[in-house]
């Protein structure tokens, strides 16, 4: 009996699933290595393209920890203030809304934001993305500029604040749901009915 | 022995990129290459000096704060490689910085010093109301008032500038549903303008857009 199952396994080993026996060296092999690529039949890219065309890599600086976060108080702090809150609108130029101290939100204005350099920045470049400080209130210190920004989407002209320095306010109560300005930046074409401008 | 040809000017434009820093989380990122408005716009100069009488000179302006302040985030001198590449088809840049220079730069009297314009070409961002020189680069998604040259702004430029038979060609996205109409109204000259958006990124002339129903027209 101790004899008869060594003989019985040796049997019913193939069905047991064990790999298949190795390719005889005589069978046909390919190997990737050595088929040669197929040529191109694109024409080769010049030096010349080649520089003219390469991208840059990104070299945008912006905070990538998740841990990141804007500071308490950045810039200059100091003079006349408001307070903004971030809002973002898809496919709209702008910022978000500002407003004075006493105002209600009712009352704000919808701005696109200007940093000034080596002064102060825009708060959410501290951020990993842009919309990462969405409905985060800020007090802001700085001035409204003496021209506005055009808004392509919309077609529209918004008021321009140079920030000159920011105070973190924390999240908002609430979202402000309210539509940017939607006017057209143009009124009617008065040279429709005139000659050309040949003077 | 006849008199000497008028030589005209052929010119120009090159509006600035847009900062990544604004651009990059986008669904419509523009600008991942900074110099779609150069390259186009030599390219378009080497075939040009092909075709144009010989007397006339190409003028070449570009809008210079947007490319100061990429330079500045990519850490690249991309003035000087402007000027390079400027050089190589025997271009010198003339920088611009804000609309009121460049209508100054256009402002033409026949003079020798001023000699009037006949073709201008435009690579830029746009919109159907405005050549948008800093889109996306001083604020996000938008430009400012005195670097856009918006339809009402048109009674600035004045058609006894160009020659009587001068084209005029807009290569942004969305001139040909208003800006090349009104250009035609008020300068006097017709422009050749895209409906739709048109495609800087495969390098040289820019195309309209794929799976749009563009044209260009006037």
């Amino acid at each position: 009996m101790g004899l008869l199952i060594p003989i019985v396994l040796v049997l019913i080993s193939p069905s047991l699933g064990w790999a298949p026996p190795l390719p005889l060296r005589t069978s046909p092999t390919t190997s990737q290595t050595e088929t040669p690529p197929p040529a191109s039949e694109e024409e080769p890219i010049t030096a010349t393209d080649e520089e003219i065309r390469k991208p840059l890599e990104e070299k945008v600086a912006r905070a990538t920890l998740p841990a990141a976060h804007t500071p308490a108080k950045h810039g200059e702090t100091d003079g006349e203030s408001w307070v903004a809150q971030r809002t973002m609108v898809e496919d709209y130029c702008g910022w978000g809304w500002i407003k004075k101290e006493k105002e209600s939100w009712r009352q704000a204005r919808w701005i696109a934001l200007e940093g000034t350099r080596e002064v102060c920045p825009l708060p959410h470049t501290y951020l990993p993305r842009p919309e990462d400080d969405k409905n985060y209130q800020y007090r802001f210190y700085g001035s409204f500029a003496p021209y506005r920004a055009y808004e392509p989407q919309a077609d529209v002209w918004v008021d321009v604040f140079i920030l000159k320095g920011f105070m973190s306010l924390g999240p908002a109560k609430e979202e402000i749901r309210r539509s940017p300005p939607a006017q057209a930046s143009s009124g009617v074409n008065r040279f429709a009915e005139r000659g050309a401008n040949v003077r | 022995m006849g008199l000497p040809l008028q030589a005209h000017d052929v010119v120009l434009i090159s509006g600035g990129p847009a900062l990544r820093s604004f651009e990059k989380f986008k669904k419509a990122s523009h600008d991942k290459y900074w110099g779609n408005f150069i390259d186009s716009a030599l390219t378009r100069a080497a075939e040009l000096k092909k075709e144009q009488p010989r007397e006339d000179q190409i003028v070449w302006l570009v809008f210079r704060p947007s490319y100061t302040s990429r330079s500045s985030e990519d850490q690249q001198d991309y003035l000087k490689i402007i000027e390079e590449r400027g050089a190589m088809v025997g271009l010198t840049p003339i920088y611009f910085d804000n609309k009121d220079q460049l209508f100054t730069l256009l402002r033409r009297d026949g003079s020798r010093d001023k000699p009037k314009i006949s073709r201008l070409e435009y690579f830029g961002h746009s919109n159907k109301k405005c050549w948008m020189f800093d889109y996306s680069n001083r604020v996000d998604g938008g430009a400012l008032e005195p670097l856009v040259v918006h339809v009402d702004d048109l009674e600035k430029i004045s058609g006894s500038s160009f020659t009587p038979k001068a084209e005029c060609v807009s290569y942004g996205c969305h001139s040909g549903e208003e800006f090349s109409q009104r250009w035609r109204m008020v300068v006097g000259r017709p422009m050749v303008g895209a409906v739709g958006k048109t495609d800087y990124s495969d390098g040289g002339m820019p195309k309209l857009s794929n799976g749009k129903e563009g044209s260009w027209v006037y």
